[in-house]
């Protein structure tokens, strides 16, 4: 039996790993093309009369179709290859379904034949019924079928897209290779869908058109010597020798920019940064922009499912694309979803965002709590504190240290698109509807901030006080207003009173209060509505400063830490205890106790599907009983999915 | 048979289906055809017997194709049968539109080719009345000038009575059978092509003309559906040899060229078929001449040649390549193609090498 080993590492579906089977490895990602090129990681052989004879290269891949019958020779090739295509025929991504189900039957019964099924290779054209393929996947995958060819024709049309889609409906532990005509910028968009093997025959197919490819776009070549600078290997050789074969230059060139190209995916992925990759591969045309936005409308639910909840220390989100890039829209959903104000909030005040990160730490933000601090004299922790931002919308003080709001960047004009606007407004009326309809919201917004909340202002039921009327919210002029709107607000709410101490309910709370209040929400956010109440009650004591690290420990027994660093929570066993009666982020395995520092997905009986490669999860046993935490390694489906893998980091076990 | 289908019962059936889809109600909304005016008639100067003369072509306007009118869909490239005419043809209409059409060679030299057509079976008795049959025939028996006739009909109907009155009507002249045998290899006549009929048929009815000295014209299609561009090129060549083997006496290559209501126009217009590249039907004619015997004629005249519709290579070469397949049909003369060459030569190639890989259709 083959089988692909997935290594660790997640950024979207994209993942590295290894092909193995009784016949050969073959590492991921890698490129594909046929004997004529060389320099791929695989080759692939059409069995054909005239090329059998002439294959030197190890084979990998065997393509036999359906109507050429078997050619002499083609046993011993498939024999010896890891990787071997179920026949199909040309043409069959416009048939009816009748014929396209004939079509897959006829694989599954080679398959079904094969001695080895894992090694076949089922063939899904980019049908348009795609509803049609599932019940035949399945009933592939229970024959042994691990691998499929998806179908590329390069015109980024609904038929790629067909392509993606069926992409996402495939078991995750198949391989999937992606065969056609794949410009170079397509690999990283592929990569981060999930494909694992990339045909580079438009390389060959560029080079005879005398045609060089690059990143972004193609290069007519009739002279070496005229064309652009290119620093390759076949490119400099061929500047040495005054005549060469220019098609076999062209097609060295060629070949080495989809190595350049993948291996920049690779490098992209390990970075967490592939989105961004492919973001800005859409820079190259009009179709790669519009194919990206419809990849992410079409299969929004399969990437974000395998999107981190944790990323690289620095996240460029550059233009319209990342509007809805998964841990971009996931943060803006989670939040509507999960986040609940303090109760005691009297006062809301919305803030612009700043640059430096987290925003506590920028030189406006601390200008801005030294303004409230001033003006309210200790009742800061009365105010909700509200970031507008884009394209997260808004962001909660309490949550300011989470990814990816702590590490995204984004280019500032001050000028707004409507898009955003309308994104920002939406995340706002969401937010501000949780709060009661006494409290108080002060806009101290202008530009882009102030479009934003005029945007909102009809749906919001709160009364809104302006603090600025044009200009700069950090300018001396903007502070004394601020400070004095606050005074004022403060004044008829009584707040200044409290601090003065009388013995009403606020006197009580401790000056760090948003210490509590971050842990709190961090917890719902993390875990699920709920979760912040069990895990820091009242009663909590709380030690330690937000920027490096809390311990929350009840009656003497430590339930979470919070990590500074990563505005995440960290579960003790008694901590996961309390919050297992949610029923959320918990994976449970076949055994008793956890031995060793990780649990592999082998051992996974069941997981909760929310699971998102780096969540803090709750590790169950047998029993259903809480026997330790970690961190995921992978999403819940894929530990319910997968033979092999690590599943979960175990920080803490019984 | 292929060694590899399992269910070719489930695969025809599903293309029959989509064949007959695709035809829709194009047959029942037919024009209805003057009944005394032939389809189409057209003349042209060719070789006759070895000697200069004027070939006639005639379309009959008839009911149609009888495997394109029944209920399993027709051929799947075929919408020959549009040609005719949904209104009723007599066999008296029948007889005057031959009438008509040859009093366009009234004045010609002999020697004459006249070629019958009729978008079916001139020997299906539904569809040219045996009545009919008898007096066409009489008429060209009685034109001293006609050296050379070619009829055709699918070859179920090419049967002893039906053979054995042809060659008794015209016992001097050069009779030829044209039958569509399209590919020899019967997964792609059959699944591909829909087109109902075995090889052993075929066979027995090259036999059949072949006892009563009648020759028999193979057509051989080039690039059914579901076929790559190299697949196509080994089936018409092989097809061509099986051919020749069979004992046909010319062979005559048809690229395949898109026509309305067919199941090869649905998968043109959704992107999913190209017709052949000159290039192929260049490199088909060129192998099958080494190949065939001096003996069997090999002809070709791509209908709708260099248009999207019908076999074409990248426009800059199309003239060039359709003046020398021309040229070679004349001639046989293997020569007539040096110095044939293009800057899209290197992209066909491309295209032979890597459309079985992907099985995307390649452009």
């Amino acid at each position: 039996m083959s089988r692909f080993e997935i290594e660790r590492g997640h950024d979207g579906p994209a993942r590295r790993g290894r092909w193995v089977s009784p016949v050969g490895i073959i590492e991921t990602p890698f490129l594909l093309g046929p004997p004529n090129i060389k320099d791929v990681d695989a080759v692939y052989i059409v069995p054909d009369h005239d090329i059998l004879t002439q294959v030197s290269q190890p084979t990998v891949l065997v393509m036999p179709t359906l109507l050429s019958g078997r050619s002499a020779g083609e046993d011993i090739l498939s024999e010896r290859s890891p990787l071997v295509a179920a026949p199909s025929v040309v043409g069959a991504s416009a048939v009816s379904s009748e014929m396209v189900t004939a079509l897959i039957r006829e694989q599954l019964h080679m398959a079904g034949d094969h001695d080895d099924p894992s090694r076949v290779v089922l063939r899904l054209p980019p049908i348009d019924d795609m509803a049609l393929l599932g019940p035949l996947v399945t009933e592939a995958h229970n024959i042994g079928v691990r691998a499929a060819l998806l179908q590329f024709d390069g015109m980024l049309g609904r038929r790629d897209l067909n392509s993606v889609i069926i992409r996402s409906m495939l078991p995750r532990n198949w391989l999937t290779i992606a065969v056609g005509s794949i410009e170079p910028c397509l690999v990283p968009l592929l990569s981060y869908i999930g494909i694992d093997g990339f045909d580079v025959s438009r390389a060959d197919e560029a080079a005879r058109r005398h045609e060089r490819l690059w990143q972004n776009g193609t290069e007519c070549v009739t002279s070496i010597h005229d064309a652009r600078f290119c620093a390759c290997t076949a490119c400099t050789m061929a500047t040495d020798s005054a005549e060469g074969d220019l098609e076999s230059v062209l097609r060295g060139h060629n070949i080495h920019i989809y190595r350049t190209v993948l291996s920049e995916a690779v490098h992209a992925r390990s970075r967490g940064l592939l989105r961004w990759l492919v973001e800005s591969m859409t820079h190259v045309s009009p179709g790669m922009a519009t194919f990206l936005r419809r990849v992410d409308r079409a299969v929004y639910p399969y990437i974000e499912e395998f999107t981190p909840t944790v990323g690289p220390s620095y996240l460029p989100l550059i233009g319209p694309e990342s509007y809805h890039a998964a841990a971009v829209a996931r943060f803006r959903q989670r939040l509507a979803e999960r986040y609940s104000p303090p109760e005691d909030k009297q006062i809301v005040l919305l803030l612009p965002c700043s640059a430096r990160k987290p925003y506590s730490e920028s030189r406006s933000h601390r200008r801005f709590i030294e303004t409230i601090e001033s003006a309210l004299q200790g009742a800061r922790s009365a105010v909700a504190e509200v970031v507008i931002t884009s394209p997260l919308g808004v962001v909660p003080r309490e949550l300011e240290r989470l990814y990816p709001a702590a590490q995204y960047d984004i280019p500032v004009t001050g000028d707004w698109d409507a898009e955003e606007i309308r994104i920002a407004a939406e995340a706002l009326r969401t937010h501000l509807s949780k709060f009661s309809s006494d409290v108080v919201v002060v806009a101290h917004t202008s530009g882009g901030y102030a479009d934003v909340l005029r945007a909102a202002q009809d749906d919001i039921d709160q009364s809104i006080i302006y603090t600025i009327q044009g200009g700069s919210a950090t300018s001396d002029e903007a502070l004394e207003s601020l400070r004095e709107t606050l005074s004022d607000v403060g004044g008829l709410l009584g707040l200044q009173v409290s601090y003065e101490g009388r013995s009403d309910r606020r006197r009580r709370r401790p000056r760090n209060a948003l210490v509590g209040e971050t842990l709190r929400a961090t917890a719902d956010f993390q875990f699920g509505p709920g979760a912040g109440s069990l895990l820091v009650p009242d009663s909590a004591r709380l030690r330690g400063r937000l920027y490096a690290t809390v311990t929350c420990t009840v009656e003497g027994q430590q339930l979470c830490s919070y990590v500074g660093s990563t505005g995440l929570l960290s579960l003790t066993l008694a901590g996961a205890r309390r919050i297992s009666s949610l029923g959320n982020y918990w994976v449970r395995f076949d055994g008793e106790t956890l031995r060793g520092g990780s649990l592999f997905a082998v051992a996974v009986t069941d997981a909760d599907p929310l699971i998102r490669p780096g969540d803090e999860v709750i590790v169950l046993n047998t029993d259903g009983e809480v026997v330790g935490v970690g961190r995921s390694e992978m999403s819940g489906r894929e530990m319910c999915e997968f033979d092999n893998g690590r599943a979960v980091s175990i920080r803490h076990k019984e | 048979m292929s060694d590899v289908i399992r269910d070719m019962d489930r695969l025809t059936e599903a293309v029959s289906k989509m064949s007959l889809e695709a035809r829709a109600d194009s047959i029942a909304s037919r024009r209805r055809r003057n009944p005394e005016i032939p389809a189409a008639a057209w003349t042209a100067r060719t070789v006759v017997q070895g000697n200069e003369g004027t070939a006639i072509a005639i379309v009959l306007s008839t009911i149609g194709c009888s495997h394109a009118r029944d209920e399993n869909g027709g051929c799947t490239m075929c919408s020959y049968l549009l040609d005719g005419t949904e209104a009723p043809v007599t066999a008296d209409d029948l007889v005057k539109q031959f009438r008509t059409a040859m009093m366009r060679v009234s004045d010609a030299d002999g020697p004459l080719s006249v070629k019958l057509y009729t978008s079916g079976s001139f020997l299906d008795p539904e569809e040219v009345p045996p009545q009919a049959r008898g007096e066409i025939l009489q008429l060209i028996s009685s034109d001293s000038r006609v050296q050379h006739v070619v009829i055709e009909s699918r070859p179920e109907f090419v049967i002893e009575d039906a053979v054995v009155e042809v060659r008794q009507a015209l016992p001097d002249v050069f009779v030829e059978i044209g039958m569509g045998l399209e590919s020899s290899n019967d997964v792609i006549r059959l699944l591909c092509l829909n087109k109902g009929f075995t090889r052993a048929e075929f066979i027995s009815a090259v036999e059949t003309a072949r006892r009563h000295g009648i020759g028999t014209r193979a057509y051989v299609l080039l690039k059914p559906p579901f076929l790559t561009e190299q697949e196509a090129l080994t089936d018409a060549v092989e097809t061509m040899q099986d051919a020749a083997e069979m004992g046909v006496t010319t062979v005559s290559v048809n690229p395949v060229n898109i026509q309305r209501h067919t199941l090869v126009s649905q998968l043109w217009s959704r992107g999913a078929y190209r017709p052949p590249w000159l290039w192929t039907v260049v490199e088909a004619l060129q192998r099958a001449r080494m190949f065939l015997p001096v003996g069997v004629r090999i002809e070709c005249d791509p209908v709708a040649g260099g248009t999207h519709r019908g076999a074409h290579n990248c426009g800059d070469c199309d003239g060039a390549a359709l003046d020398a397949i021309r040229r070679f049909s004349l001639t046989q003369d293997l020569r007539t193609f040096d110095g044939l060459d293009c800057h899209c030569r290197p992209r066909w190639h491309h295209v032979l090498e890597h459309e079985g890989a992907s099985l995307v259709v390649h452009y």
